[in-house]
């Protein structure tokens, strides 16, 4: 470049190199943080800027009249063979990317442009170059590789969307386990995942991200490209610009329909049983009864009795079986549940519940407290709810094998944020020790040997919280004053509840008492 | 639920007052040697009055404990051939009175009956104490459980 040219395409004009206009210049390379370096056509080192001397290590009076080959490494010193053929042919070298040496021998990445200088009459009399040094950017790039690598290699599918629900980002595992293309999906609305009868999540999802909140391992279903539903838990957190303000979000979302399949299994055994345990205490409801008429009509049918005993002997007989259907429709009847919710009295179910397992408690010398005050009716699956009473009362039982009071209680809920009934079970049995009680709510924990499944709590807070309910235990195990309390809450109105988003941890506790 | 509580009147079979219960005493010496004897434990009254009565019938001098604290008494005075018990008692249950008198009185039979299948944990209680005892389940018709005491006193 001649220095009119070199005017003309700083200042617009080719005569305006003056003095002052040099002095300018040489102001910006004196303090540019690049380094700015000036050679002859023999490699000789004839300027050395501020920026060469913080990168490089070298001050000007050591390094000015050196070749530059001292900067580059010895491996590479080919590198400078071409680049001073490329210059002596007039070309420029632009961010070409290589290694050079600090005066410690440091090597460091740098990324370089290189300028052939003419003099007025156009000749090539040496090179002007403008290095970078790289390392941070290379250290950026490096992590950003790697992370990008993990996020890609990761099984569970990682989906990052702006603050209108539009995708930006895609991972193999979203394209696993949704089915579809980066490509195909990039740009599209997040609702795509979403099953129609769900699509208000989103609107809840984006307030809460919008306040910075983050969702984390909320259980819900999406849908997939071909329209199979997929059971997921998902972790949703905002990500913020530099300024602090929330521009998107990244969502990880986890596969886990084998583990709500086994859950649903889980809990199915436990309904069959708790079914098991009912029936057998029902059956020696029904069969004391029943023998009593089977000694009756075998004593009736004797040679020698008198037609007075006969008739007593049948009179007593058709009492003992209306007894037995009594006890019949008393128990057996909650079994019709339909499986949609309906209004009941609660106080019914538990009665219910306590007259199949009058026996056990007459055998167990248990005496029973029981307190009603709900007047209102509440809308539940009622074999659903007989299921939980009958695991309290029947964990009771167990705990009070040498006798003891039960006391019962349903009101309505004190609580002020939701209207509902809250039911209490005491008993005054062994109590739960310490080191268990942390554990009773996890699945086949139990400390009742092989006669206990292990999952009678688990599948009994999972219908609790299924009616949006909550439900806590404490208990004490000192002597003469040991027992449990089971508290269980559900609220009259439990509609849209299982759709909510809930991002605190969803509660059901036990602690010592 | 209401049930056995209600005092029935069913004529001369049933086996009549405690006094009758407890006083066999010095009866017990004066027994003809033919007549087999047994003692019906249950917390169900009807049941146990009504089993009574048939085994009257079947040949056997009865007595009858509605708990098994009184039988444990009985027994005591009245040293049954056999003690036929319900398993789900109030306080003591059957198997704790079966062991009870399977201690005391080695030479007294017992059967046990129950109607329930959930006394499994009862039974494997006494199971690991080295005891175990034939069990009837409820309803029991009469003919069986007369040919099951035969098959305790053969056997």
């Amino acid at each position: 470049m001649t220095s009119n040219e070199t005017s003309a395409q700083l200042f617009g004009k080719t005569n305006a190199l003056t003095e002052q206009a040099k002095n300018f210049l040489a102001a910006i390379v004196a303090t540019s943080d690049d380094a700015i370096i000036s050679k002859d056509l023999n490699g000789i080192i004839n300027s050395w800027n501020e920026g060469a001397r913080r990168i490089f290590g070298y001050e000007a009076d050591e390094i000015i009249g050196q070749p530059i080959l001292r900067l580059i490494p010895v491996e590479l010193h080919h590198e400078e063979d071409f680049i001073l053929g490329k210059i002596r042919a007039g070309e420029r070298v632009e961010h070409f990317e290589t290694t050079r040496m600090r005066k410690n021998g440091e090597r460091f990445p740098i990324s370089v442009t290189i300028s052939p200088i003419r003099d007025d009459n156009d000749v090539v009399i040496g090179a002007s170059k403008i290095a970078r040094d790289i390392s941070d950017r290379r250290r950026a790039d490096e992590s950003r590789f790697r992370l990008a690598a993990i996020v890609d290699s990761a099984d569970d599918a990682i989906i990052s969307k702006n603050l209108n629900g539009i995708i930006t980002s895609w991972n193999n595992g979203a394209r696993r386990l949704f089915g579809y293309e980066e490509e195909e999906i990039i740009g599209q609305s997040i609702l795509r995942l979403i099953p129609e009868h769900l699509r208000q999540e989103e609107n809840e999802i984006l307030r809460k991200l919008r306040a910075g909140q983050k969702i984390e391992h909320y259980e819900t279903t999406r849908v997939s490209k071909s329209g199979a539903i997929r059971e997921v838990a998902v972790t949703i957190s905002p990500i913020c610009n530099s300024k602090g303000e929330v521009t998107g979000a990244s969502k990880i979302a986890r596969d886990i329909s084998d583990r709500k399949k086994v859950e649903r299994m889980a809990i199915e055994a436990e309904k069959i049983a708790t079914t098991g345990r009912m029936a057998a205490a029902i059956a020696h409801e029904i069969n004391n009864p029943l023998a009593s008429v089977l000694n009756l009509i075998f004593l009736a049918r004797q040679d020698d009795v008198s037609k007075q005993d006969i008739q007593n002997y049948l009179a007593t007989a058709e009492s003992e079986l209306e007894r037995v259907s009594h006890i019949a429709r008393q128990t057996l009847g909650y079994y019709r549940d339909t499986g949609s919710p309906s209004e009941i009295q609660l106080r019914d179910l538990m009665q219910n519940v306590l007259s199949v397992y009058h026996s056990k408690l007459l055998a167990h010398g248990i005496v029973v407290d029981a307190e009603y005050n709900d007047l209102r009716k509440i809308r539940v699956h009622s074999g659903e709810i007989v299921q939980i009473f009958s695991n309290v009362i029947s964990n009771a039982i167990d705990a009070m094998a040498r006798g003891g009071k039960l006391s019962i209680a349903i009101a309505q809920s004190a609580k002020t944020e939701r209207d509902g009934l809250k039911i209490m079970v005491n008993d005054t049995g062994h109590g739960i020790r310490r080191e268990h009680l942390g554990k009773v709510f996890e699945p086949f924990f139990t400390t009742k040997g092989n006669l206990g499944t292990g999952i009678g709590l688990w599948v009994t807070r999972q219908l609790v919280e299924r009616h949006g309910g909550h439900m806590s235990i404490s208990s004490g195990t000192e002597p003469g004053n040991s027992g449990t309390i089971v508290m269980i809450d559900l609220p009259f109105d439990n509609s849209g509840d299982a759709n909510s988003v809930n991002t605190g941890q969803s509660g059901s506790s036990a602690e010592t008492r | 639920m209401e049930t056995a509580s209600t005092p029935i009147c069913l004529g001369n079979w049933g086996p009549g007052n405690s006094s009758e219960i407890y006083g066999a005493r010095e009866k017990a010496e004066a027994r003809a040697e033919a007549r087999p004897t047994i003692l019906v434990v249950d917390d169900e009254r009807l049941l146990a009055d009504t089993t009574a009565a048939i085994l009257r019938h079947a040949g056997f001098e009865t007595r009858i404990a509605y708990d098994g604290f009184v039988a444990l008494e009985v027994a005591g005075s009245f040293r049954p051939d056999y003690i036929l018990t319900d398993i789900m008692m109030p306080e003591m249950n059957g198997v704790e009175l079966a062991i009870a008198i399977t201690k005391m009185y080695p030479v007294t039979k017992i059967l046990l009956f129950s109607g329930q299948a959930g006394i499994s944990e009862i039974l494997e209680q006494s199971k690991a104490k080295g005891f175990e005892f034939p069990l009837l389940a409820k309803p029991v018709y009469p003919a069986k459980l007369i040919e099951g005491l035969r098959k305790l006193k053969d056997g």
